[in-house]
């Protein structure tokens, strides 16, 4: 049961956390969208657009990272 | 009756999941029930979609009390943590970085593990494929789960979504049942590029959502989402064919 148990959480955490880099590059991503749209008197679309692109590049960016990781 | 977009996407995102998460578990199931029979094999699949559906059950309900926009951005941070990290792998699979997943390969892996371990309990054959049988599915139902419950939660979804989730799972062990050994042919790695894709999408859409954007085109703006993380991973996956030439 335990063995289950931790089975499980072990799956949670690399469903979410699986590669460290890529996960905080989409939390800066998204603390960048925020402040954004909730600190600055800017268009909220302003952030909706830094959040869309912004993931488009951590995309990119993070195969292009584990492409040269595998050399 | 109109299906939004955010209904089909979510149907289709709970659908193309599934058929990967079922095919990868039916693997698992298959060498139980070749090694130990159907009787274990089937009893551990039934615990662990009993377990998967409660947890379906208790958690949909519980995200419907929550704030909307706490629960868009909660939901929609996690669902880009997840969607994008999907992308990259599927990005990296047909960039040639990562190993294909092979259900051939997986399917001896598995049938000399439940073998070894069978020698070592010779008391509980059956136990122990049943507890096989039932991690397996637990775990890969564990993605499901979440997507169907991240895609719907807040809208109303839950049912079209587990539906589309349900469909999968029938059409999948439908096949398994006809064939009778692992499903190889399955086109996994586009299928994962697709869900990647509408996770994505329905990521950033919620996410933004959460911080009080407004969408032009609401809804139809997940099509959109959808078509630039599409180019995006497909630009991802010619960079890392490019890099992996390089080297080589």
């Amino acid at each position: 049961m335990i063995t289950i148990l931790k089975d499980v959480a072990e799956e949670l955490y690399s469903m979410f956390m699986g590669d460290i880099w890529l996960s905080m590059a989409v939390l800066i991503v998204v603390a960048g969208a925020a402040l954004i749209t909730e600190l600055t008197p800017l268009d909220p679309l302003i952030g909706g657009a830094v959040l869309l692109v912004g993931c488009l590049l951590v995309v990119i960016a993070s195969v292009r990272r584990s492409a040269l990781k595998a050399r | 009756m109109m299906i939004t977009s955010a209904e089909t996407t979510a149907i289709g995102a709970a659908f193309l999941a599934s058929i990967v998460e079922v095919v990868e578990a039916f693997t698992i199931v298959l060498v139980v029930a070749t090694l130990r029979g159907w009787r274990p094999a089937i009893l551990g699949t039934g615990a662990a979609l009993m377990a998967l559906t409660a947890i379906i059950l208790l958690l949909g309900p519980v995200l419907d009390q929550i704030p909307i926009h706490v629960l868009q951005l909660s939901i929609g941070i996690l669902l880009l943590l997840f969607g994008i990290g999907w992308l990259r792998k599927a990005a990296l699979r047909a960039g040639g970085v990562m190993a294909l997943h092979d259900e051939d390969a997986i399917f001896k892996k598995e049938a000399a593990l439940l073998e070894a371990e069978s020698k070592r309990h010779q008391k509980s054959l059956n136990w122990i494929g049943g507890i096989t049988a039932f991690k397996a599915v637990l775990l890969e139902g564990l993605e499901v789960v979440f997507i169907v419950i991240a895609v719907s939660a807040g809208r109303g979804l839950l049912v079209p979504a587990s539906l589309g989730a349900a469909a999968a799972c029938i059409l999948v062990l439908a096949v398994g049942a006809v064939l009778h050994r692992p499903l190889s042919k399955v086109p996994e790695n586009t299928l994962k590029f697709g869900v990647g894709v509408m996770l994505s999408a329905f990521g950033v859409f919620w996410t933004g959502e959460g911080l009080g954007v407004e969408w032009p085109g609401a809804d139809l703006a997940l099509f959109g989402f959808a078509a630039l993380f599409l180019a995006a991973g497909l630009s991802a996956a010619a960079l890392a064919k490019r890099i992996k030439g390089a080297i080589a």
